[in-house]
C-alpha cells in the first residue's frame, strides 16, 4: 500500500528531516513509526498526507507517486485517508455530531447520510450519548475519540495518527490503541507515529524506529 | 446549490462570531456606499430638475413693432420647419405688458409711468426635449435673426448645458471618491476575513486534509465578505434614507419654496439594488483576496 524508495526530505542548509528512507507497508498492516523527537516521524506523515513534497526519492501509495498528483488528485487521494492528531483539531464551535458530520458534508454527501454515518461512527467509538456536546465539555479521551470518529467517517483505507495519545493519560492511551486495533482488524491500514514504547509493547505490531531521519531499526 | 447554502451558513456564523471586527468592515463598506449614494441622490435630483427645465426651455423671438403679418408668418414657418419646436405661441405687445404686470406686481407702477408699451411682441417657442437639439437650435437662431421683422433671438439652453456639464464632473468625482473608499473597504474586509481565517485555521487544515473542494474551503470566507458588504450597503441606505426623510420633514416647506415646486425624491429602487449589489461585490472581493492568500 505504501512504498518509499530512497525518500529524503531536507530543508534549507542541508538539514535532513528524512534521509534515504526505503520502506514498505502492506495493505491492512498496522505499523508504528517511532523514534525520539526530531527523528522524522511527523515529516513522514506530512509527506504521506501530501502536505509536503519529498526532496528526493519516491513515495507511492497504492502505486500512485504522490509527487505527480494535481490539486484535484490530491483532494481525491486525501478522501481515502483518515488522520488523527495529538491536539485533536476539533472545531470548538461545533457539537460532537457536527465535528464528525461536516467531513461528509464538505464532500457533498446528502444531509441525511451525513448524520447517519456520523452517528454510526460515534456509536462505534462509544460517544453516541454525547453527540450534542461541544469539545470543551469533553475529556481528552473523549475528544480524541471524536477525532477518531471523524477520521473514520469516510471509511478510509489508510489511517494515519501522529502522537494520538500524546495528551492522554496511560489508561486512555490504551483505550485509544484498542480502537486502532479494532479499526485495523476491519481491514484499514494503520500507521501510528508515537514515541511511547509502552504502547508499542502493548499493541505488539511492526515498528519502524527512526533516528535522525534514517531507519535505525525495524522490529 | 449545496455549496452556496453551506458557504452562507458558515459565513453568517463566522460573521456573528467576529463581532467588533465585523463592525469595522461593515462600517467601512457603509461609508463607501454612503458616499456613492449621496452623490447619486444629489445628481439624480439635479437631473430631474434639468429635465424639468429642459422641457420648459424656450426660444424667444422678439419682433419689431412694425413686423407685418407676412413677416410673422415666415418666422413661424421657419420655426415649424426646424422640427425642434414642441409648440409655439405668439405673444402680442399687450400680452407681454400684462405678463410683466402679473409677474412683477411690485414693479407695475414703473410700467404705468411709461409712455406707450415698451414691451416687444414675440414668438415663444417651447423646445422639444431630446439629444441633438442643440445644433439645430443654434442653426435656427442664426436663421431667425436674419429674417425681416426679427430684432432679437434668445434661448436658455446654454446655462442648462453648463449645469449638465458641471453635474457630470460632480458625478465623476463622486464615483472616484466612492471607488477609492470601496478599495479601502475591500482591504478592511480582507483584513477582517483574514482574522476569521486565522481563528479557523484548524478547521481549514482539517478540511484540506479530508480533501474538501477548494470552493468549500474558500466559500464561507467569500460569503462572509458578501454578507458584510450587503449589510454595509443596507446600513448606508438606511441612514441616508432616514437622513433624507428627516431633512424633508424639518425643511420640506422651505425647500419647496426655494425649489419652486421642483421635484425632490430619494434614490429610485433600482439604485438601491445596484448599491447593495456593489457593496456585496466589494465584500466578496475582500473575502476572496483573503481566502486565496490563505488557502
Amino acid at each position: 500500500m505504501i512504498e518509499t524508495r530512497h525518500l529524503s526530505k531536507f530543508y534549507h542548509r542541508g538539514v535532513y528531516a528524512l534521509r534515504d528512507l526505503t520502506l514498505t507497508v502492506e495493505k491492512g498492516e498496522f505499523v508504528f513509526i517511532t523514534g525520539p523527537s526530531g527523528a522524522g516521524k511527523s515529516t513522514l506523515l506530512r509527506l504521506l498526507l501530501r502536505q509536503e513534497l519529498a526532496s528526493e526519492g519516491e513515495l507511492l501509495v497504492n502505486g500512485q507517486d504522490l509527487a505527480t498528483l494535481s490539486r484535484p488528485a490530491i483532494q481525491e487521494y486525501r478522501r481515502g485517508i483518515g488522520f488523527v492528531f495529538q491536539d485533536f483539531k476539533l472545531v470548538p464551535s461545533r457539537t460532537v455530531l457536527q465535528n464528525v458530520s461536516f467531513v461528509p458534508e464538505v464532500l457533498g454527501v446528502p444531509v441525511a447520510a451525513q448524520h447517519r454515518r456520523a452517528f454510526q461512527v460515534l456509536k462505534w467509538v462509544g460517544l453516541q450519548h454525547r453527540i450534542g456536546a461541544f469539545p470543551e465539555e469533553l475529556s481528552g479521551g473523549e475528544q480524541q475519540r471524536v477525532a477518531i470518529a471523524r477520521a473514520l467517517v469516510n471509511d478510509p483505507a489508510l489511517l494515519i495518527a501522529d502522537e494520538p495519545t500524546g495528551n492522554l493519560d496511560p489508561d486512555l492511551s490504551l483505550e485509544i490503541m484498542n480502537l486502532f486495533r479494532e479499526i485495523n482488524a476491519g481491514g484499514t491500514t494503520v500507521l501510528v507515529a508515537t514515541h511511547d514504547r509502552e504502547l508499542i509493547r502493548f499493541v505488539g505490531r511492526r515498528t519502524v524506529h527512526l533516528d535522525q531521519g534514517r531507519i535505525a531499526e525495524v522490529m | 446549490m449545496r455549496l452556496i447554502r453551506y458557504a452562507f451558513r458558515e459565513g453568517w456564523t463566522s460573521l456573528v462570531r467576529s463581532g467588533t471586527s465585523t463592525l469595522f468592515s461593515v462600517t467601512a463598506i457603509a461609508l463607501a456606499v454612503a458616499v456613492l449614494a449621496a452623490v447619486l441622490l444629489f445628481t439624480t435630483n439635479v437631473e430631474r430638475w434639468l429635465d424639468e427645465w429642459s422641457s420648459s426651455a424656450e426660444l424667444s423671438v422678439y419682433l419689431d413693432d412694425g413686423t407685418t403679418s407676412d413677416e410673422r408668418g415666415a418666422i413661424e414657418d421657419a420655426i415649424d420647419v426646424s422640427g425642434i419646436a414642441a409648440s409655439r405661441e405668439y405673444v402680442s405687445k399687450q400680452e407681454a405688458l400684462a405678463r410683466f404686470r402679473d409677474g412683477f406686481s411690485s414693479l407695475s407702477p414703473l410700467a404705468e409711468g411709461l409712455d406707450g408699451n415698451p414691451f416687444p411682441a414675440s414668438v415663444e417657442v417651447r423646445l422639444a426635449p431630446g439629444d441633438g437639439v442643440e445644433a439645430a437650435l443654434q442653426a435656427l437662431a442664426r436663421q431667425l435673426i436674419t429674417l425681416p421683422g426679427v430684432v432679437d433671438v434668445q434661448y436658455d439652453r446654454d446655462w442648462l448645458n453648463r449645469l449638465a456639464a458641471g453635474l457630470d464632473v460632480v458625478r465623476r468625482l463622486g464615483f472616484l471618491l466612492g471607488l477609492l473608499m470601496a478599495l479601502a473597504a475591500t482591504v478592511t474586509v480582507a483584513a477582517v476575513v483574514r482574522l476569521s481565517l486565522y481563528s479557523r485555521r484548524d478547521e481549514i487544515e482539517v478540511m484540506q486534509l479530508v480533501g474538501a473542494p477548494v470552493g468549500y474551503i474558500r466559500g464561507p470566507f467569500v460569503a462572509e465578505g458578501v454578507l458584510q458588504g450587503g449589510l454595509g450597503a443596507l446600513a448606508a441606505l438606511a441612514v441616508l434614507g432616514a437622513g433624507f426623510a428627516l431633512v424633508r420633514s424639518l425643511y420640506g416647506t422651505a425647500l419647496a419654496q426655494v425649489l419652486e415646486g421642483l421635484p425632490v425624491g430619494f434614490l429610485p429602487p433600482v439604485y438601491w439594488a445596484y448599491l447593495i449589489l456593489g457593496g456585496m461585490v466589494v465584500g466578496a472581493a475582500g473575502g476572496f483576496v483573503a481566502a486565496r492568500q490563505a488557502v
